[in-house]
């Protein structure tokens, strides 16, 4: 597959939704001891794009989606989101920024089991300020048959697509997802693709996928690949394959 | 110190938020136990030893008069033990400086020998000796109101001679431990005192030479009490005798019975609820902790721990609960009874009254606390240590829902996601929904106690000494009198207008049901002394019949309608039946009520009259009382609005304090289901929470869905917790209540706000406290890790 290496793929004309410049996360889990979890990254992510974010177990990445996320703020270095800087936002901005903005997509699905399919998405739609009716979300990823079963009704794919509904059901401008298939069979991985690839292609949404599974990198626009806190290579894929074709 | 130790210690202290709020509510059931049961007992011991050492008598009776030959006949009764016949008197007392009415019951004691019955305990100076000098020993709560010494004298009016009295002399008597004024329910020491004096020189006093008007005896051993009774008033009968009665009807220790008797349902109904609450909360702890730990559990066994060690592990974290509750109820209620007992000094009249702890009740109630606890905590060890160690490492299986109940009516759409996340987790756990739900109904019943009595007390008085009672003075006279010193009290110095009226005592019977009273007839347009029904109303006195009081229509059983019999003590001593036309309200005393034209037909005399109600003018006080002590004829001056400005003397620090109890209990109560509640709803749910809170929802927000469950169980609580309260205050109301004395049960708004108020503020300060945690939520561990 023809890779264009550290390229954006003309992208670079357009204004980015994040520009990271020096990121970097450093944390201290006993007194001596410092991991730097990100090291000095510097990313640009834009609109409509689908990124697969590649590494191995403590490359980095999950802190690197927490702090796009807004869940994590950063040691140093800059983050700004449409040019408003995340760096330095307080606790009630990044609430904000995560409601408003953000879809999170969790490899253990983190559905709320006491409540059925169709109300885990509400919870959503309650507080979003343009949001698609519960219904319609999980007709996007296929579930809706399944309005009213409870998470413990469901198999882990349905789960899975469930909290993609929950994630796209506000409209976010940014999807992200943490191994969304990492606790799933193939079958059931490449479901909850085709929904994330969907999502991506019919509202626009940035979706990125953290993953270490380096076959899920053939359906996105760029993969980037991070080890030890570094971007090591970004490269961007002339011809993406649709998920329903990856092998794993 | 063992590893399974090390970590009970270490757990402890992580859940220390947690066991303080067990302890404190155990601690406030044994508090209240230790100090209940420690006052009965001390107010048991102190009474049996002072009854017993002071030889208080068993039976009592008043008469009329009667010669002291008829002593020997007395003592003939079969099953009398000693037999003192006595004179008794009314005083009116002119005490410097006061410009208020004070007053004295008089009591005889022998002349050339010891006391042999209600033997005084002198506390200063001696008994009377000198013949002649009118000496005086008088009451101890009343020479410390006034501030009088052996030595000093007081100017008293005593059957219209004005005579100066002696004192030799302070002391108590077994006979007035509850030194209580005719009528009322406090003490009031300023205003009433009990003085003894010489047989010889009383009697004297009172014109009845070689007389005696009252009675007490002791029973021999094996004496029937009914049957000494029996002949006792056949004797005295024909000597105006009243009806005899035995301790259980005497007005002092009948009241030192009614206060042991509340505290013994305080003792038994308040610890109870406290720790039956507080072994829930340990049990839903415990439980908690357990399912958190049941990886924990399964290595241990892993290990080679047996069952029994791990379970004795989990049993100690409620040892140590209750361990903690011990010390902090036991030094409460050790400090609480002997803050107690001080407050009770004005009011029981005790030689040596001092705080005693009950210790067999105290193990009683440790015993049961922590037995009630480990039950409490039983069924979840087991669990846990029944696992085998491969199954108990896997975390448990997810829990399954269902929709609520409620939503299968069609309210789903009306409820929003976290509402409705409330509803369902309460069905899942209805047990753990019922339990916090009554013991915040507990916190919400508990401070409706004493507001009921605080407004019940204060009804009382305004119905009695407002509302029926509009005479500012009650004047009595000595001896019955015509209508020309009705006329006199009339033309007393600042007199506004004045209402005669005619008393005589009398027995009223019907079937075999007797009392004594007080049979009043009055004037037909009375506006003062007025008889009401239970809105306030002034019942019409009938031309013929006779009016009761409800209480004496309940006790004789009968019905408006119905026909008593009445005996009357006075003059011609006439006997007839009449009927019963009504009854009225009233809170203090009973009594029958006629026209007082009917009642003098029936005692064939003219315009007699007993006394009369005045209204006054407030600045013509001074020379009123001057004139009426003076006036030979009177014998009684009551001032009405006494009553209350003597309870809010003594009761107002009282009532201060009982609220102050109740309500910090109460909020204790609250607060800890809230904590304990609202500690395990976070513990878990902290996976749930966190997802809201990285799915954009606020702190607020999701302190909301936290909160809900508990802020819907605190809801719920409330009716049934204001019923329970209206229950319990209505139960503890009859049981302060005696035939003379009793408290409507009276529930205002305010006192169900309060209670509500409390409660809210309670749990909402709980809930604060359990939602700083919402800070602390670890937003990306939990997306991390399979629950």
């Amino acid at each position: 597959m023809p890779d264009t290496k550290d390229s954006t793929n003309g992208l670079e004309n357009r204004d980015p939704l994040f520009h990271a410049r020096g990121l970097t996360k450093v944390y201290h889990p006993s007194g001596e001891i410092e991991v730097r979890a990100l090291d000095g990254v510097d990313l640009d992510l834009f609109e409509s794009e689908l990124v697969v974010l590649l590494g191995a177990s403590g490359s980095g990445k999950s802190t690197l989606l927490n702090i796009l996320g807004g869940l994590d703020i950063p040691t140093d270095g800059t983050l700004d989101y449409r040019g408003e800087s995340l760096t330095d936002a307080d606790e009630r901005t990044l609430t904000l920024f995560r409601r408003d903005t953000v879809g999170f997509v969790f490899q253990f699905y983190n559905l709320i089991p006491s409540l059925t399919a169709r109300e885990n998405v509400a919870l959503i739609t309650d507080i979003a300020r343009n949001p698609m009716a519960p219904e319609e979300a999980l007709a996007l990823v296929g579930l809706e048959d399944r309005l009213d079963h409870f998470p413990a009704q469901l198999s882990g794919g349905e789960q899975q697509r469930v909290a993609i509904a929950r994630a796209i059901a506000k409209r976010p401008d940014v999807l992200l997802c943490d191994e969304p298939t990492g606790a799933l069979d193939v079958k059931t991985g490449i479901t909850v693709l085709e929904a994330i690839a969907r999502v991506n292609e019919d509202l626009g949404t940035l979706a990125m996928i953290i993953t270490h599974n380096a076959a899920i990198a053939d359906m996105a626009g760029r993969v980037i690949h991070l080890s030890a806190g570094h971007i090591t290579e970004i490269h961007t894929n002339t011809e993406r394959r649709p998920a329903s074709t990856l092998v794993w | 110190m063992r590893p399974l130790d090390l970590k009970l210690l270490r757990d402890l202290r992580t859940m220390k938020g947690q066991m303080l709020a067990i302890s404190l509510v155990m601690a406030c059931g044994l508090t209240m136990m230790i100090m209940a049961r420690g006052l009965i007992v001390s107010l048991e011991t102190e009474r049996d030893r002072y009854y017993a050492e002071n030889r208080f008598a068993d039976v009592f009776s008043d008469l009329v008069r009667a010669p002291n030959s008829l002593r020997s006949r007395l003592m003939e009764i079969s099953g009398a033990g000693t037999v003192e016949t006595r004179v008794t008197g009314h005083a009116i007392l002119d005490i410097p400086g006061m410009d208020d009415i004070a007053e004295a019951i008089l009591v005889s004691i022998p002349d050339e020998r010891p006391q042999q019955l209600n033997i005084l305990h002198i506390l200063q100076g001696r008994l009377p000796e000198h013949a002649g000098r009118n000496e005086i020993v008088i009451s101890k709560a009343f020479a410390d109101a006034h501030g009088f010494r052996p030595g000093d004298t007081i100017q008293a009016t005593m059957y219209g001679n004005r005579e100066e009295l002696y004192i030799s002399g302070t002391a108590m008597s077994p006979e007035f431990v509850y030194e209580l004024p005719p009528g009322a329910f406090v003490p009031d020491n300023k205003r009433y005192g009990v003085f003894w004096m010489n047989e010889r020189e009383l009697a004297n006093a009172f014109n009845m030479d070689g007389a005696f008007n009252n009675v007490v005896m002791t029973l021999a051993p094996g004496g029937n009490v009914e049957a000494v009774k029996a002949e006792m008033d056949r004797i005295l009968r024909p000597y105006g005798g009243q009806i005899s009665y035995d301790r259980s009807e005497q007005a002092s220790a009948q009241w030192v019975e009614t206060e042991i008797e509340g505290l013994r349902a305080f003792a038994l109904a308040f610890p109870i609820i406290f720790l039956s609450v507080a072994a829930f909360m340990t049990s839903a702890a415990l439980t908690r902790l357990v399912r958190l730990q049941r990886e924990q559990i399964a290595q241990l066994k892993a290990f080679g721990y047996s069952s029994t060690a791990i379970g004795i592990h989990y049993f100690k974290f409620t040892l140590a609960a209750v361990i903690a509750a011990t010390v902090m109820g036991g030094v409460g209620g050790l400090w609480a009874g002997r803050g107690i007992v001080i407050l009770y000094e004005p009011f029981f009249q005790f030689p040596s009254l001092t705080f005693r702890p009950d210790y067999p009740a105290v193990l009683i109630g440790l015993v049961a606390s922590a037995g009630a606890a480990f039950l409490g905590v039983l069924n979840s060890v087991r669990q846990a240590v029944k696992l085998p160690p491969a199954e108990a490492m896997r975390p448990e299986p997810p829990a399954e829902f269902k929709p609520s109940r409620i939503e299968a009516l069609g309210l789903q759409n009306l409820v929003s996601p976290a509402f409705r996340m409330a509803l369902r987790n309460l069905e899942r756990k209805p047990w753990q929904g019922l339990f916090t739900a009554l013991g915040l109904a507990m916190a919400t019943a508990i401070p409706i106690v004493p507001g009921a009595m605080r407004d019940g007390m204060n009804y009382m008085m305004d119905f009695q000494w407002r509302l029926a009672q509009r005479q500012d003075v009650t004047l009595g006279l000595i001896e019955p009198g015509s209508y020309a010193s009705f006329t006199a009290m009339r033309n007393l110095p600042g007199v506004l207008h004045a209402e005669p009226f005619r008393a005589v005592s009398a027995r009223i019977g019907h079937g075999h049901h007797e009392r004594r009273i007080s049979l009043s007839g009055l004037p037909q347009d009375g506006q003062l002394n007025r008889l009401l029904d239970a809105d306030a109303n002034q019942i019409p006195l009938p031309l013929s019949g006779v009016l009761l009081s409800e209480k004496l229509a309940e006790v004789l059983d009968v019905k408006p309608g119905g026909t008593v019999r009445l005996e009357v003590q006075e003059g011609r001593r006439p006997v007839f039946d009449i009927v019963v036309a009504g009854t009225i309200t009233d809170f203090a005393d009973i009594g029958a009520y006629m026209d007082i034209d009917a009642l003098r037909r029936l005692m064939r005399e003219g315009d007699t009259v007993s006394g009369a109600h005045l209204t006054l003018d407030s600045a013509q006080w001074a020379p009123f009382l001057a004139s009426a002590r003076e006036a030979p004829q009177i014998g009684a001056i009551v001032r009405t609005r006494a009553a209350r400005e003597s309870f809010d003397e003594t009761m107002a620090e009282l009532i201060v304090i009982a609220h102050t109890i109740y309500f910090g209990f109460a909020a204790v109560l609250a607060f800890g289901v809230i904590y304990n509640g609202a500690r395990i709803a976070l513990s878990e749910r902290t996976r749930d929470l966190a997802t809201l809170r990285v799915l954009g929802y606020t702190q607020r927000e999701v302190a909301g869905v936290l909160i809900g469950e508990l802020a819907l169980l605190t809801l719920l609580a409330i009716l049934p917790g204001l019923f329970i309260g209206t229950q319990l205050a209505a139960a503890i109301l009859e049981a302060a209540s005696t035939e003379t004395t009793r408290f409507p049960l009276v529930l205002t708004g305010r006192t169900y706000a309060t209670a509500v108020l409390i409660v809210l503020a309670s749990s909402i300060l709980s809930f604060a406290i359990v939602s700083r945690r919402i800070h602390k939520l670890d937003l990306i561990g939990v997306l991390k890790a399979r629950e």
